[in-house]
């Protein structure tokens, strides 16, 4: 124990860095993933043949595929068209669009499920499909995928983690390095463990929060 | 950009390609398995336990739905050896899998029995069945077939999980398309192909999950 | 002739509501008592209770001398445990309103299932005396049906015969033509009315008054989780000794 905390203190920078790294990672991924989520979805939503066929096939595509392969795919590949983004461009671009296929799959579900009835009242006092887009079928929509924006984002902070196979110095490729020195294998392990599950804990009590608040309104 | 397509790499390495995405079919299978037996009695617990039995439910499906499955497998990778277990690379991630897929399966279970009505139980028990029996005769085969669209897209989801265990050198699908792509550069075409290989695996497994649901509807 | 059933100043409360106000009630061997009354009168938690499928908080009920439920050691009262419960079960049969067959067993199974995992019967003789209780309530060439391709009527007398399988001591029918569309109550009545005319001890909590009237020994009124008023059943429907149970005769019939 003792040398573990010795270590811990000595690390505890490094280690704060690499959960802002986290953090950061994770809330970048999120935050571009609603916005692309959002635009795709609308697209396969609304775009017609022509419009939702491209997104239909990417959106397969990055959901059939596993995570880290998208990772890795995002690293390597640039190299082959004369780009080097970076690791970190790399991964998050990664993170994001991963997060956006999901988020993009789960509003066209909620925007499908809304009762035609919706639509129909809102065309018969006289809105025009932006503004019954806008007024009544994405509030509803938003609302319910709520709770599922909440787990997405938790997803993410546990994808982040597959960073570490790309270099990227976030939680957990940092801890490796300080295991790397210290040998401490056990305790730090169960160290990172145990951030990753305060963070998602933090992330899913945000969100019942949330919730909440909106419900009493 | 001078990029120009060449799968000829690929496609020599085809063979190992498929023999990593047999294994990852493996490992998703074995995790499905023992991931079930684990669900099924933490889920069994989550609805008609005691207290202690609930809580002890909530912690295990709380920690490991929400700590990353690669930290899971590190851990149990370099750690469990200072205790003398040694498993093989691929015994320890499935292993893991295993232990991974049964946090998800308990939700899945549970929910599965959570439906089933109450007067389906008072039933049962109206002929003389003992708590066990219950369990065994009447709740059992029931949540089976209730949960069986869950459990089959779990099932998908583990097998994507299973790329992690390339991190940990398991020959899977991702590592062979990693070792193809450190070998010979053919940096757009492996992973093309490798994504596209993931993606009509994941389908045609789909399809077979929703022929299988049809024979099979819930009650 | 000793009562099958007694019952002893039974009562039951949810928290402060009182829902069995000490009930006393003797059934004798084919006995076919009717329980009628009003909704929340406690009709159906009298039955539950004798069932064990809820716990009372006072007074006792025998099942040929044996105390259900509970046992009494030194000054204590304390619940039998779940194997003792399920044994004591075992000799009562009861009919739900809304049927709970099991919906992964054909009617020949769900009548089997208490035969062999209870009774313990190998599955040969299981399946004849199975096919035997099937053919009494007249659904022999049904057997190989799944409840989801039997009418409620069907499922309803399907229940019966499984818990007439387990050869209980009594059977229990709560309300069990309730959920039936009109069209399927004559069958399931029938049913019923061929069991009495058997020598089946029933207690039947119903809200058929005419059945009611016609199938029983004797007829009790509940109200408010007592006993109200108790007697053959040309007395209570003809001539009605307390006002509660005029108004409700008076009600129902409009």
């Amino acid at each position: 124990m003792g040398k573990f905390l010795t270590v811990f203190d000595s690390a505890s920078s490094a280690l704060a860095a690499a959960f802002a790294m986290t953090v950061g990672i994770s809330a970048a991924a999120v935050a571009g993933g609603i916005l692309l989520g959002l635009v795709i979805g609308l697209a396969l939503t609304y775009g017609g043949r022509v419009l939702a066929l491209p997104f239909r096939a990417v959106v397969d595509i990055v959901r059939g595929t596993p995570v880290l392969v998208l990772i890795l795919a995002s690293y390597y590949m640039p190299a082959g068209l004369g780009v080097s983004p970076g690791p970190v461009t790399a991964g998050v671009a990664a993170l994001t669009i991963f997060c956006a296929a999901h988020i993009a799959e789960t509003l066209r579900g909620a925007l499908l499920a809304i009762p035609a009835a919706q639509t129909d009242a809102a065309r018969a006092i006289g809105l025009t499909f932006g503004k019954t887009l806008g007024y009544v079928l994405l509030p509803q929509a938003l609302r319910q995928i709520a709770p599922n924006l909440v787990n997405t984002a938790v997803e993410i902070v546990k994808a982040s983690s597959l960073l570490s196979a790309i270099g990227v110095g976030e939680l957990l490729l940092t801890t490796q390095e300080i295991i790397g020195r210290s040998f401490l294998t056990m305790e730090f392990y169960a160290l990172v463990g145990l951030l990753y599950l305060a963070v998602n804990l933090s992330i899913s009590a945000g969100g019942w929060w949330l919730e909440h608040r909106f419900r009493l309104r | 950009m001078n990029y120009v397509l060449n799968f000829g790499a690929v496609l020599r390495g085809f063979d190992d390609l498929l023999s990593g995405l047999a294994l990852g079919l493996a490992m998703g299978l074995a995790g499905l398995v023992v991931g079930s037996l684990i669900g099924i009695a933490a889920g069994y617990a989550a609805v008609f336990g005691g207290r202690p039995a609930r809580a002890v439910v909530t912690l295990y499906v709380g920690f490991i739905r929400n700590v990353p499955i690669l930290v899971l497998a590190l851990f149990a990778f370099f750690a469990l050896p200072q205790y003398g277990i040694r498993f093989s690379n691929t015994n320890t991630f499935a292993a893991v899998l295993a232990i991974y897929a049964g946090a998800y399966l308990t939700e899945s279970f549970r929910a599965a029995m959570l439906i089933i009505p109450r007067g389906t139980i008072e039933a049962a028990q109206s002929i003389g069945l003992t708590g066990v029996g219950v369990a065994l005769w009447v709740v059992l085969p029931i949540a089976l077939r209730n949960a069986l669209p869950s459990v089959g897209n779990n099932f998908i989801s583990l097998f994507k999980d299973t790329s992690i265990a390339a991190v940990i050198a398991v020959p899977e699908l991702t590592f062979q398309a990693r070792k193809i792509n450190n070998e010979s550069f053919r940096v757009i075409e492996v992973w093309l192909v490798t994504s596209l290989i993931y993606v009509t695996a994941c389908g045609l497994l789909a399809l077979a999950l929703r022929r299988i649901e049809k024979l099979f509807p819930r009650f | 002739m000793d009562a099958i059933l007694t019952i002893k100043g039974l009562e039951k409360s949810f928290g402060a509501h009182r829902i069995l106000a000490g009930v006393a009630l003797d059934v004798f061997p084919s006995d076919v008592v009717s329980i009628i009354g009003a909704s929340g009168s406690g009709k159906t938690t009298l039955l539950r209770c004798v069932d064990l499928l809820e716990e009372f908080q006072g007074g006792e009920i025998r099942l040929d001398s044996e105390m259900l439920g509970y046992r009494i050691s030194g000054s204590q009262r304390r619940r039998l445990s779940g194997r003792e419960l399920a044994r004591q079960r075992a000799r009562i049969g009861m009919v739900f309103q809304s049927y709970n067959l099991f919906p992964h067993l054909t009617a020949l199974r769900n009548v089997m299932l208490g035969l062999t995992k209870v009774r313990g019967l190998p599955n040969a003789e299981a399946r004849g005396r199975a096919e035997h209780w099937l053919d009494r309530v007249g659904l022999a060439d049904r057997r190989d049906r799944y409840p989801s391709a039997l009418s409620g009527g069907q499922q309803q007398r399907v229940a019966i015969a499984r818990a007439l399988a387990m050869e209980p001591r009594l059977l229990l029918l709560d309300e069990v033509t309730s959920a039936l569309d009109p069209e399927l109550v004559q069958e399931v009545l029938l049913t019923v009315r061929s069991l009495a005319e058997a020598g089946t001890t029933m207690l039947i909590v119903t809200h058929e008054m005419r059945f009611a009237r016609q199938v029983s020994t004797r007829t009790v009124f509940m109200d408010a989780g007592a006993i109200v008023e108790s007697g053959r059943p040309e007395d209570l429907f003809g001539a009605p000794k307390t006002k509660r149970l005029a108004d409700f005769l008076a009600n129902v019939s409009h």
